[in-house]
């Protein structure tokens, strides 16, 4: 049985086990990045290389079977992220009108 | 093997870059970082035969969005993370979840069986205009979502990022101000 998870690029033979794991890299990153950092605008950069490293595994998917609905996912996630990134920020720009925010944990104005 | 050396340059790049997010003490340095995950990330793109999306990475996410963190980073001045007693327990916590996921995804991804590829013709695939037949045929519904989506973001944006709040625009914002002045 061929390994299907090899497939040929422009300078040589590429696997997508090594583009899954250099996503799964990114994320895992990404994920403690989210729950470490204190600074809310670094946490939605953290949300953002989540984002990227899942837009990775679907293309890598994509590439190996041939088929460009992964690609065409990839573009989708990419609207949202942009989205999200545009409303986060300008979440934060407004509650920094107000008041200097240096943890997100200060921001517990809503707990019951 | 020029495409194995280019693959594991770039991927050591986007790796250092995801650890400097995640460790620079100034928030401009972690968004820096993240631009040259994406500029790595793009290159991975490239080698995965994706042109259009190589381009979207640079132009819209190494681009704009994250100019627009620039400049949020700039408006909003240098917020240097405080170093408190319990951050390193935040570290080693953060640890205990984020290895054993990492673990988990490990374990699936060498036990991974692929499926047999698609016939596909190689020269076009991820070409612009493939992309764009995808885009307007079969996915046009989710295509329009997205423009629908994407006016939503801007409104909301636009009504946050008001300055002045006068009038009868008068919302909780103000009452917050009145409280703790």
């Amino acid at each position: 049985m061929p390994d299907y998870g090899q497939f040929q690029s422009a300078g040589g033979t590429l696997d997508t086990r090594w583009f899954l794991l250099v996503a799964s890299i990114l994320f895992v990153l990404g994920a403690i990045g989210v729950l470490v950092r204190r600074n809310p605008i670094v946490i939605l950069v953290c949300i953002e290389l989540m984002l990227n490293a899942v837009n990775l595994t679907l293309i890598a998917f994509s590439r190996q079977l041939n088929n460009l609905e992964g690609q065409l996912f990839a573009l989708m996630t990419m609207v949202v992220a942009a989205s999200e990134a545009v409303v986060g920020l300008a979440v934060l720009v407004d509650i920094f009108h107000f008041r200097d925010v240096e943890d997100v944990d200060e921001l517990n104005e809503l707990r019951g | 093997m020029v495409a194995q050396a280019i693959f594991w340059i770039a991927s050591a790049v986007a790796i250092l870059g995801g650890v400097g997010v995640i460790t620079l003490r100034q928030p401009i340095n972690s968004v820096l970082s993240l631009v040259a995950v994406m500029l790595a990330l793009s290159v991975l793109f490239l080698l995965l035969s994706a042109q259009f999306i190589f381009a979207v990475q640079i132009i819209v996410y190494a681009g704009a969005v994250m100019v627009l963190f620039l400049f949020v980073v700039a408006l909003l001045g240098p917020g240097r993370e405080r170093t408190r007693g319990g951050l390193r327990l935040h570290w080693s916590l953060s640890l205990l979840v984020a290895l054993p996921f990492f673990g988990v995804l490990w374990a699936m991804l060498s036990g991974v069986r692929f499926r047999a590829p698609q016939k596909a013709d190689l020269a076009t695939f991820g070409s612009v205009q493939q992309i764009g037949i995808g885009l307007f045929t079969k996915y046009l519904f989710p295509f329009e979502l997205t423009s629908i989506l994407l006016l939503v973001a801007a409104v909301g944006a636009i009504y946050l990022s008001r300055g002045e709040r006068a009038g009868h625009g008068a919302g909780l914002a103000d009452e917050d101000q009145d409280d703790s002045a």
